[in-house]
């Protein structure tokens, strides 16, 4: 049972990356509006974000220090603050987004608009960062997000023609109605999701709250390979889903309420209760994931004591830049932006900035100083170089795709 | 094997003997006749000393208000440093040094009135 449980950190960081509030909601929208043809998508960046945690969860293992901590290592303080900077933006907004679709997924409950929920949704995170072990919170976190399974098996009980869909997963191109331009955005903030930067930096620093040494670098493949693959299949359930259901009729899903809906569909107000319990689950993990992001990465960066082993008294610095993230997402709610288009925007800057993420993780996974022997081997190097490539060709697009199609109009 | 200052020193993270951050080096104070390092700069101070420019006198300004004791940066003797690996490992517990103002003032004035910061986590 314990080995089973060590592969909560892996399912936990994964479900803040791939089904965060903003994912749910534009994997969603491409279902509804490409069908399942950006399928291949999510399987390049599920491999993505595979190799690259793979080399962060090595390098912690090995040199039992956090990735970012390295980085300003080996780019220096200025590359490192710049870093630190786009870093720490894009945690932040995220985090106002997820604490907004824990008040969303509140709202589809109760009836009561989300922005009262806001602040309630605030203080139990808070509370949760403060008071409760990073074991205990990853567990149940990461365990009920898989409630979202429901939407996985719906796919079938909804009998679609499951041809027609192959032929769509396989048809490289936008269907008839749709252009290149959105085609290509949509697939941009698919991917940025699948990479998104805190997932590494949460999975590293997550690797030393649960003090792993050299000894734990199989529970630190596990993690990955198992971890990973798995929040990609839940962002699937979404994509096929509303394909199934909602791209034959020619709705568009713009909301979350939408984004459950199939589950409804096929196992009636059980699934509906399940698909919303494990969105509750998964933006609240989100949530989580982004606050302690903050924090790890503004403390790593400076050098200061960070953590959830420690007492809270003797990392004082670290919840004080928690407290104050949490502070200025509400404060960023409460001006009634939406947090879905919150995350949509997020997605497309944090495309921008993945390259400074990426090349120092591959740096560093190269550094016989820190790792010896475990070095990346030629294939990690291989797959490490071609992501890339990728990952600066989506920044280098992602601006000019997002202006050229008045966010994906 | 002599130490590279610049790749094995700056930037790295400095450890206490529990394995406690303490702080990165932020700088390094050389011996009179600059053959050994005397002592690990450590601090928002040191950091803004090394960046220059308007950035770096805003860093080590603010730094310096917090912090009116202290004349220069935070020093930890090079004579407490145990090891250096992928952290610089000192032989003392951390609270045998001077404690960093931003953190003693928040411990005091904030994280530590909250019930429960004395807590394990």
């Amino acid at each position: 049972m314990k080995r089973l449980l060590a592969v909560t950190l892996g399912i936990l960081t994964a479900i803040g990356g791939f089904v965060d509030i903003g994912d749910i909601v534009s994997t969603s929208e491409s279902g509804s509006r490409f069908g399942v043809a950006h399928t291949w998508v999510l399987v390049v960046g599920i491999i993505g974000i595979c190799v690259y945690a793979e080399m962060s969860g090595r390098v912690t293992a090995i040199s039992t220090r956090p990735v970012f901590d390295l980085i300003r290592e080996r780019l220096g303080p200025r590359i490192g603050l710049v870093n630190l900077l786009g870093s720490y933006l894009i945690t932040l907004l995220t985090l106002a987004a997820e604490i907004g679709g824990v008040a969303l997924a509140l709202q589809l409950l109760s009836g009561a608009s989300y922005l009262l929920w806001v602040p309630a949704a605030a203080i139990v995170l808070w509370l949760a960062l403060w008071r409760v072990k990073f074991e205990t919170l990853e567990r149940v976190f990461g365990l009920s997000g898989l409630a979202l399974v429901v939407l996985l098996v719906s796919i079938f009980w909804l009998h679609p023609d499951f041809a027609d869909l192959k032929g769509q997963a396989t048809t490289f191109s936008p269907p008839k109605g749709e252009n290149w331009p959105t085609y290509f955005f949509m697939a941009i903030a698919l991917f940025a999701s699948a990479m998104t930067p805190y997932e590494v930096f949460f999975f590293s620093s997550g690797g030393v709250e649960e003090r792993w040494t050299p000894r734990d670098l199989t529970i630190s493949r596990i993690n990955v390979f198992l971890g990973f693959p798995l929040g990609g299949l839940l962002a699937f359930g979404f994509l096929a889903t509303s394909a199934i259901v909602f791209e034959p009729i020619g709705v568009d899903v713009s909301t979350l309420g939408q984004a459950v809906l199939p589950a409804g569909m096929a196992f009636g107000r059980i699934g509906l209760g399940l698909a919303i319990l494990g969105v509750f689950a998964a933006t609240f993990g989100a949530a989580m994931e982004t606050g302690l992001s903050a924090g790890y990465t503004v403390a790593q960066y400076f050098g200061w004591s960070w953590g959830k082993f420690l007492r809270p008294r003797q990392a004082a610095r670290f919840h004080v830049v928690v407290l104050v993230s949490i502070l200025l997402a509400v404060a960023a709610l409460l001006t009634t932006i939406d947090p879905i288009q919150l995350t949509e925007y997020m997605l497309i800057f944090s495309a921008v900035v993945l390259p400074l993420t990426y090349l120092p993780i591959l740096v560093v996974a190269n550094d016989r100083g820190y790792l010896g022997d475990k070095v990346n081997g030629p294939f990690a190097n291989i797959m490490g170089v071609i992501y890339l490539i990728i990952v600066v060709a989506a920044a280098v697009a992602a601006v000019p795709v997002m202006i050229f199609t008045g966010m994906g109009g | 094997m002599p130490l590279l200052i610049a790749f094995d020193l700056l930037d790295r993270q400095i450890l206490d003997r529990d394995g406690i951050p303490v702080g990165k080096v932020d700088d390094v104070e050389l011996s009179p006749d600059s053959r050994y390092v005397a002592a690990l700069l450590t601090g928002q101070r040191a950091l803004g000393a090394r960046f220059g420019g308007v950035l770096g006198r805003w860093i080590t300004g603010t730094a310096a208000r917090l912090d009116t004791d202290r004349t220069g940066p935070r020093r930890i003797e090079y004579a407490l440093v145990a090891k250096v690996d992928s952290a610089v490992h000192l032989s003392v517990r951390r609270e045998l040094l001077t404690p960093p103002a931003l953190e003693a003032w928040l411990d005091e004035h904030v994280i530590g009135r909250i019930p429960g910061a004395s807590d394990a986590g």
